[in-house]
């Protein structure tokens, strides 16, 4: 009898507390029941600023989520992969309360969009000055590949990933419009008069590297911008990106079409970049975060890719431009959207979908 | 029943190899408006290797997809050709058309309007493709001319 009582014990203990390698860890649930979790910025550790994909912008104020979304959020057109999308805080948020976000925006008779970028400031449960700094030309008619994540460089100015569209992949290829793109402007939304293509009179000046799909997650790391791209059917990529390189979408790729078609029998060619590394089947890659805590002694200065397919995190270990290892975690939540490493040693988790929820990840 | 069946199943089969080519020859001749170096060997084996993926590996098999459609194409052509009188093959190659041109246009409504099938996603792709649906409906309909007048 109490050996079966000491196994039950033991069962209800396993379910709860996990174990990456010699890492510990176990979940903390912060909010539920949200609505498409897709962004989330870090004010600290207890204060989240997050979005929600159907439109709205949320606060977790000293651990505690906010029922009411803040006011001023621009309309977005939320359908299919678009809506209230990425954020980020500005580099001087401390004193000047500045945010950026990205989001589909629908134009005038809502038949086309195009992912917008705003900036404001956040004031008492509301934003004020909100000012658009970036839009995305042309316009497109699908609401899909956005990318819609943004970092900041170490000299300020804003990279945001922009998503061929699904629809126009070859324009990837193209300078002369926004598709699949990362896209570098001063935080104003003036173009930086180093952009690698400003000389370039048929060059969008905004663009600072192209030949991408649909870029879900993107971070500066000592100045190096690592990348993630969804591929196709297979053909994920994280990329290490440059200023002014092609990373040859749709003409190199290690996926398929979905329908299983060829897109392009080449994964290689001189003048277009290869990804340090890729993943078929897809997984689905979404945010992306550089782990620089102690709290998990184990992963420090490891790169974490949340994921959507099956859903679960992917720890990578990184030297110079090669991953050396790969370690597959938290895959007991489902789909993930997005992932932030805190101040204070603990992860956050955004997992996907219309119930929601963000999860600390905290060692036990 | 049997030979209908099976001038059936052929007008199927050209309508699939004939959307796989389009499939193909769309993505191959972008690749070679920007210089990638596509030779006859690779249009070939990405042909072929398309014809075995577009059917068993996609997220729809091409050839089930244009099989329910030219069925239901066909079947609403023999009704009306109980009442009207015009040559089978006329009748059935329009029925491929619109079989063909109502995938293109509705598969896109069951994935977040994206057209997945490539080569469909212009007008002219558009054209093209309701275009075999006319040639193998057309085989349909000679077929069943033939049988009548023999």
């Amino acid at each position: 009898m109490i050996k079966k009582l000491l196994s039950f014990i033991s069962l209800i203990l396993i379910s709860f507390i996990s174990y990456s390698g010699e890492q510990e860890y176990k979940y903390e649930i912060i909010a539920e029941n949200l609505s498409h979790p897709w962004g989330i910025a870090l004010i600290d550790e207890d204060d989240i600023l997050f979005t929600e994909l159907s439109g709205q912008l949320r606060i977790i104020e000293k651990g505690v989520l906010n029922p009411e979304p803040i006011n001023g959020v621009p309309e977005v057109l939320f359908a299919g992969q678009g809506g209230l999308s990425g954020i980020i805080l500005d580099p001087n948020f401390n004193s000047n309360n500045k945010i950026y976000i990205a989001f589909s925006s629908p134009d005038d008779g809502r038949k086309t969009n195009t992912l917008e970028v705003i900036s404001a400031t956040l004031s008492s449960g509301s934003l004020e000055e909100v000012k658009t700094i970036f839009k995305a030309s042309p316009s497109r008619k699908t609401a899909a590949h956005y990318g819609a994540r943004m970092a900041f460089l170490d000299d300020g100015t804003l990279l945001i990933t922009s998503g061929d569209g699904f629809n126009y992949r070859e324009e990837a290829q193209y300078l002369d419009n926004h598709f699949g793109k990362i896209i570098r402007i001063n935080t104003d939304g003036s173009v930086p008069l180093d952009n690698p293509f400003v000389a370039n009179e048929q060059a969008k000046p905004e663009i600072w590297s192209y030949g991408h799909r649909n870029l879900q997650g993107i971070v500066v790391v000592d100045g190096v911008v690592y990348e993630n791209e969804h591929g196709p059917m297979g053909g994920d990529e994280l990329n290490i990106a440059e200023s002014s390189r092609n990373y040859g979408w749709p003409a190199i790729t290690y996926g398929k079409d979905y329908s299983g078609a060829t897109i392009s029998p080449f994964t290689k060619k001189k003048g277009m970049e290869q990804p340090i590394k890729y993943w078929v089947p897809s997984i689905a890659p979404s945010g992306m975060a550089y782990y620089e805590g102690s709290a998990f002694p184990g992963w420090t200065n490891s790169l974490f890719i949340s994921a959507l397919v099956p859903g679960d995190v992917r720890r990578l270990e990184i030297s110079g431009s090669q991953v050396t290892n790969e370690e597959i975690l938290f895959s007991d939540l489902g789909r993930i959207r997005d992932i932030v490493a805190s101040p204070d040693g603990s992860l956050i988790l955004a997992t996907d979908g219309p119930k929601g929820k963000l999860v600390r990840v905290i060692n036990k | 029943m049997i030979t209908n069946s099976a001038n059936l199943i052929l007008s199927i089969l050209i309508a699939t190899c004939l959307v796989i080519l389009q499939e193909t020859m769309s993505n191959i001749f972008w690749l070679i408006s920007i210089d990638m170096p596509v030779s006859l060997g690779t249009f070939i084996s990405t042909y072929f290797s398309n014809l075995y993926a577009m059917n068993l590996s996609g997220a729809v098999p091409l050839i089930a997809l244009i099989g329910i459609g030219f069925l239901i194409a066909y079947l609403v052509t023999k009704i009306i050709l109980i009442w009207v009188n015009v040559p089978r093959s006329y009748a059935y190659a329009l029925a491929g058309a619109a079989a063909v041109l109502a995938i293109v246009l509705l598969m896109p409504l069951a994935f977040y309007n994206l057209d997945i099938l490539a080569g469909g996603r212009s007008t002219l792709g558009k054209s093209i493709l309701t275009f075999f649906g006319l040639i193998s409906g057309y085989y349909f309909g000679k077929t069943l001319d033939k049988q009548r007048a023999s």
